[in-house]
């Protein structure tokens, strides 16, 4: 069974993370026309290399980012996603008015 | 009114050699998280581990435990548990409470083959060697979540606290019960 | 009993310890420290087991465990191998695969008429004319499949435990033992594993010198220091059955499969010696060179008449030193090759006045009819690779040892990935491309002599150092000049019978064929001939398989290579793969009062939930009487399952409003609302109430099944929205009943609340948090069944005390129980879906009505362009409410709504409504069929199609007024 390692908890085997899907950046949803939008939602890269992905310990629930070669499965790095996104990445609030 | 351990039964499993499981369930503990936790428990007096899933002994009465860099546990077995509602408003800015006094069951396992007993449910290493006292472990055995922490009961004996979503409690309960059913014999 | 030799020969028996055993029936004198088949070989019999497709005679080939032929029933189990049995443990064993006796098997008259029965002749007989497959299948079913399975043996406690350790040594022999001793000296943990009951793999009987004194007292001392070394834990009798992704490795050690965690591995699984391909080469007698010396060193067997020695290599003269040391007579050795290696052996065997015949070969193995075992060999002179020339010599011979290479134990490599190739020069594969932290020493990896399996041993245990940052330490050099393997130790014979693979009755002839009929590739002539497929896995048939398949596909053994090897190693018993049972299962903190009310469990995901209270036999009365009690009296059921989370923080507000599908800034404190989460790609995947207890702190309801989901995606999503807000799940920490019906509030008020429970001070949808019975509790009206409620969220460690204190208050409105059957009834009177039974994984929110819950004003929500596309574009169904009068044929959920010969959509939920008396359900339509009044047909059990009515949801009480008293 492979070993994942977790910023947090050290390493660990692989049935202890729970599989979040590739990071991958979203259009913005009002101005992306609807094939941008379907295109990122249900498709995703497929091509040999390190991929980025979204991986949790599933005990500590402790989202981080797991840099993978895809294709020899080696784990190049794993980090918090702090590294990834800072503070403003946030979505906009709303106008007020609109509430219900 | 009463509390009642989410664990049915007797609640203790004694075997040769000092090996005892036993539930602590209705022993006191309380948590806090959030960035300010930190400083708040340091300026409550408490001792606190330099880094996540360390536990220390803070005081004449219980252990502090470090899940992350913002999340606390204070274990203390000895006391018992608060019959008030838990609070639920930050103590303190960005810090708030948890309620582990209900959500977690707590389990003790005291005796030498302790960790040959848990490698039995568990696939991290917990000999003393690899987890020596002061070490906590968030992981899975037997299938499910748990903490795991080694640090010394009241009579100085090392010991493994088992922290468990209390709905599990009676699950995990038999299911270290059979682990440990060959040194009962 | 035949004597035994004397000391010192018998490393594994008590010469005083007799015991008392049988095989097939008959005595078999045996001494402790036996197996089987070493009793059975001292007693002077050979033949152990028949064949599986000729039902030819079988004994010992390996006397290791590594062969077929030594299959035999036990009374609990078939198919275990003789010479792995303790005789201690197994005094009973019999013969299996036999029609008759062992000795007379009835079956055996298949091999005369064996040429009938070409490879692949299952594959080409039997199936035509077409339908003929049936009647040949009972047939062969029966004469398939060796042994009996026990159905009445009572299963054993089997289980499972990890061991960690610095390296894994594979392997215990002169490689493994010098590893794991320069490891352990390293400062690794070691942790050491052999299949075999003592240390010391091939020096427990091999020489490795003409002069053997030196070598043996080099190995006691390996020996003892390795078993005496604090940092060394040795596993013997244990098998390690595979290889996974980061030396994660099974082994299994008696009733207990250990999961063994190293952080680097040495496999010193050495090689298996490779047999000789003659006519007749699978007689009893005929044996491995090691077999042999196995049994003289192991069990001081030393079989009477005669031994004939066929070497490929220097090995095998070593062999006939052993016997002739030990007293057997040694008739002749027969070299395949021009002369020995060493001439000092050459010399040796002169000095004993051994006949020795260079350039030849055993040609025909002749057989003993009375005892059915080898009686003597034709030796013939080799002319050229694979063709023999003139009869040089008969011997008559009870035994005939032979040794025509090695080939490298493979298994484990090839499973971590590792590449084999076939030296030319060498006439032997080697492996080579191991992953990281995965070593080879000693004869695996293509070192034979001791001195270089010993340094290659600690080689090994260097780099597993180095692997792990514990040395600088660099390699000593090795060198190896040892040539083990014979290139072409094959000699086909006109009469056939020369075997390439033992367990499958397979001849050279069969794999030629193979190769004919146009399976080129190795994986093809495996699956079309079974080469390999037996219990020992191509240990003997890979490499002669690879050579005949390279030969007649004119390629190199490289290119033909050989087939995949996979994980087990060895056959191994399901009862260690299942181990014990582990499977989690979550109680509420009020079980036992459910079990004390005469609950019937039923499962909710990892949950039981009592599914109504009564007895099994009654349940409509008794879930009709639960429905009852709540639209006329009161209920109360346990919603401890409920998940539950709480968002605190003073972004929590914003993150509900960006997580859910409704606006929630405007949310006043003290009131619910519904809260439905939709995944990116618009489909709707869970609800909840999601109530506001402060300015900053929201305590969200999700389903059972959900909750761990809905975390997950909160937690990810605030990772990377980075909002002031903290997230738990507090699902454990809350248990939850909610009371229900016309008489809740008065059981409410009547147990002692803190709160106005006037509908005007608390309304529908309020929320509020206040004491009840003296019990700290969140308390939310809600209407999921229809009717005034209350839902009572206490600290789980209140909860029993809560029961307990509802149940005796309530008693005087006979406040009943109230299980999962009555209150899926109720809420579908009530019209109320449950996601992930009246939806599924395509279901979005138009197509279940819930549109007004999507907050378009808002600037986002998860999915909330998805739910936009999917909104603009045709609905192609509809979640109606159907109605069916009593008489009709009940749907059941899953039946399929048809229209116009097409399938439509599915029911989802259907029951027969006590309160309404008449079958109410949940259907997908078409969007022209949703309209009240409209008609839809939905096929029943049997094809019956009935015409159901879409009727207006909620079904009972429409304008809701009941739930809002």
């Amino acid at each position: 069974m492979k070993i994942l390692t977790c910023p947090l908890n050290g390493p660990r085997n692989i049935a202890e993370f729970t599989y979040g899907g590739q990071v991958k950046p979203m259009p913005n949803p009002t101005e992306a026309t609807d094939q941008e939008w379907a295109h990122y939602v249900f498709y995703g890269d497929n091509h040999i290399g390190v991929v980025r992905e979204w991986w949790m310990h599933t005990p500590s629930s402790y989202w981080f980012i797991v840099e993978r070669h895809n294709q020899t499965d080696e784990v190049i790095r794993t980090y918090d996603p702090a590294e990834l996104f800072d503070a403003g990445a946030a979505p906009a609030t709303e106008p007020v008015a609109a509430d219900t | 009114m009463s509390l009642r351990s989410p664990l049915a039964g007797s609640g203790v499993i004694e075997g040769p050699g000092g090996l005892r499981l036993n539930d602590l369930s209705l022993a006191r503990r309380e948590g806090v998280r959030g960035a300010g936790a930190r400083e708040w428990l340091m300026a409550q007096g408490h001792t606190l581990p330099d880094a996540p899933n360390q536990i220390v002994a803070s005081g004449v009465l219980g252990w502090v435990m470090s899940l992350s860099h913002h999340e606390f546990w204070l274990l203390q077995p000895d006391s018992e548990a608060s019959l008030s509602l838990p609070a639920s408003k930050a103590v303190a800015v960005g810090v708030w409470p948890l309620y582990c006094q209900h959500s977690h069951a707590w389990l003790q396992l005291a005796g030498e083959p302790r960790d040959e007993i848990m490698a039995k449910l568990c696939g991290v290493d917990l000999s003393e060697a690899a987890f020596p006292l002061g070490s906590v472990a968030q992981t899975q055995a037997a299938r499910v979540s748990v903490i795991i922490a080694a640090h010394q009961n009241q009579n100085g004996q090392p010991v493994f606290s088992i922290l468990v979503d209390q709905s599990l409690v009676r699950y995990l309960w038999e299911t270290i019960e059979d682990a440990m059913g060959e040194w009962l014999e | 009993m035949t004597e035994r030799l004397p000391l010192p020969y018998g490393s594994r028996i008590k010469r005083d310890a007799l015991v008392s055993a049988r095989f097939d029936g008959r005595e078999l004198p045996a001494l402790e420290g036996d197996t089987v088949a070493s009793a059975l070989v001292a007693s002077g019999q050979w033949v152990i087991s028949r064949s599986f497709k000729y039902h030819r005679p079988r004994g010992p080939l390996t006397m290791a465990g590594q062969d077929a032929n030594t299959l035999v029933q036990t009374p609990a189990a078939p198919n275990r191998l003789a010479d792995e049995l303790p005789i201690t443990d197994y005094p009973e064993t019999t013969a299996q695969n036999i029609s008759g006796t062992l000795m007379a098997d009835r079956n055996a008259i298949i091999d005369w008429f064996g040429r009938f029965l070409p490879v692949g002749f299952y594959y080409r007989a039997f199936y035509k004319p077409f339908g003929v497959w049936h009647w040949w299948e009972r047939m062969i079913r029966k004469a398939a499949g060796l042994g009996v399975a026990n159905l009445s043996a009572s299963p054993r406690y089997q289980d499972k435990q990890y061991l960690f350790c610095d390296v894994a040594v594979v392997g215990a022999g002169p490689a493994g033992l010098s590893a794991a001793l320069k490891a352990a000296e390293g400062g690794a943990s070691v942790l050491l594993i052999d299949e075999q009951s003592e240390l010391g793999g091939s020096l427990t009987y091999h020489r490795f010198a003409i002069d053997s004194s030196a070598v043996r007292s080099e190995a006691e001392t390996l020996i003892a220091n390795v078993a005496s070394h604090p940092r060394i834990k040795v596993l013997t009798h244990a098998l390690c059955n595979g290889w996974f992704t980061d030396h994660y490795l099974p082994v299994i050690h008696g009733d207990r499969l250990f999961k063994v965690r190293a952080k680097s591995c040495v496999l010193a699984t050495g090689s298996s010696e490779q047999h000789v391909v003659f006519r007749n080469n699978d007689l009893p007698g005929v044996v491995l060179c090691s077999a042999l010396e196995r049994l003289i060193n192991h069990y001081a067997v030393g079989p009477q008449g005669g031994l004939v020695v066929l070497a490929g290599n220097d090995q095998a003269w070593m062999t006939a030193l052993t016997a002739a040391e030990a007293g057997l007579s040694v008739a002749a050795v027969v070299d395949l090759r021009d002369a020995p290696d060493d001439a000092a052996l050459l010399a040796e065997a002169n000095a004993r006045g051994m006949t020795v015949h260079i350039g030849a070969t055993v040609y025909t193995a002749r057989r003993s009819a009375e005892s059915q075992s080898l009686s003597g060999v034709d030796i013939h002179r080799i002319d050229a690779q694979g063709e023999v020339g003139e009869l040089i010599a008969q011997h008559d011979c009870a035994v005939l040892a032979m040794s025509a290479g090695f080939m490298p134990a493979y298994q484990l490599a090839c499973q971590a990935g590792a590449k084999l190739d076939y030296d030319d020069d060498r006439a032997a594969f080697t492996l080579s491309g191991l992953p990281a932290g995965l070593l080879l020493a000693g004869s695996v990896n293509s070192t034979h002599s001791l001195d270089a399996v010993l340094a290659d041993g600690r080689n090994a245990a260097r780099a597993a150092l180095r692997s792990m940052g514990m040395t600088t330490d660099v390699d000593e050099s090795v060198t190896c000049a040892a040539q083990v393997n014979h290139p072409w130790p094959l000699f086909p014979h006109p009469k056939g019978r020369e075997f390439v693979d033992f367990d499958e009755d397979l001849q050279i002839k069969d794999i030629v064929n193979a190769t004919r009929l146009g399976y080129r590739d190795v994986q093809l002539v495996k699956r079309y001939s079974t080469v390999g497929m037996g219990p020992s896995q191509g240990r003997h048939a890979a490499l002669p398989t690879a050579r005949l398949v390279a030969k007649a596909t004119v390629r190199t053994v490289s290119e033909t290579g050989v087939t995949t090897a996979r994980p087990p190693v060895k056959p191994e018993a399901l009862g260690h793969i299942a181990g014990r049972r582990l499977h989690p299962h979550r109680h509420s903190a009020i079980a036992d009062r459910h079990d004390a009310a005469g609950a019937q469990w039923m499962p909710a995901g990892l949950w039981g939930r009592p599914a109504f209270y009564g007895e099994p036999d009654d349940k409509p009365r008794h879930v009709a009487e639960e429905v009852t009690a709540v639209r006329t009296g009161v209920g109360v059921i346990d919603v401890s399952t409920l998940g539950g989370i709480e968002l605190r923080g003073v972004d929590a507000a914003e993150f509900m409003n960006s997580f859910y599908t409704y606006g929630f800034l405007k949310q006043p404190v003290g009131r619910t609302r519904y809260a439905v989460v939709v995944s990116e790609q618009g489909v709707v995947i869970d609800d909840g109430v999601a109530a506001r207890l402060a300015e900053d702190h929201y305590y969200v309801t999700a389903t059972t099944g959900g909750v761990d989901r809905v975390y997950r995606e909160m937690l990810r999503w605030n990772a990377q929205w980075r909002l002031s807000v903290d997230i738990a799940n507090v699902t454990a920490a809350f248990s939850a009943i909610n009371i229900a019906g016309p008489d809740s509030r008065a059981v409410l008020q009547a147990l002692g609340c803190s709160i106005d429970l006037s509908a005007d001070a608390f309304p529908y949808l309020g929320f509020r948090v206040g004491d009840v019975a003296g019990i700290p509790a969140r308390l939310m009206r809600v209407g999921f069944v229809g009717e005034l409620g209350y839902e009572l969220h206490v600290p789980s460690l209140f909860a029993g005390a809560l029961w307990d204190a509802v149940m005796e208050a309530g008693a005087q409105w006979h406040i009943k129980p109230f299980g999962v059957e009555a209150q899926r009834l109720l809420r579908l009177e009530k019209g109320h879906i449950i996601v992930g039974q009246d939806t599924d994984g395509m279901t979005h929110p138009g197509e279940v009505g819930l549109d007004w819950a999507m907050n378009r004003t808002k600037h986002d929500f998860v999915g909330r362009r998805s739910v936009d596309i999917l909104a603009a574009s045709a609905p192609i169904r509809q979640l109606v409410g159907f109605s069916l009068d009593l008489e009709a044929p009940k749907p059941l959920e899953g039946h399929l709504v048809i229209k116009e010969g097409d399938i439509v959509g599915n029911v989802t939920s259907c029951e027969i409504s006590p309160t309404l008396n008449q079958i109410i359900g949940l259907a997908y339509a078409q969007p022209d069929d949703a309209n009240p009044g409209d008609l839809i047909a939905i096929r029943t059990e049997g094809g019956v199609l009935v015409q159901a009515r879409v009727e207006a949801l909620p079904f009972y009480d429409p304008d809701n007024a009941r739930q809002a008293l």
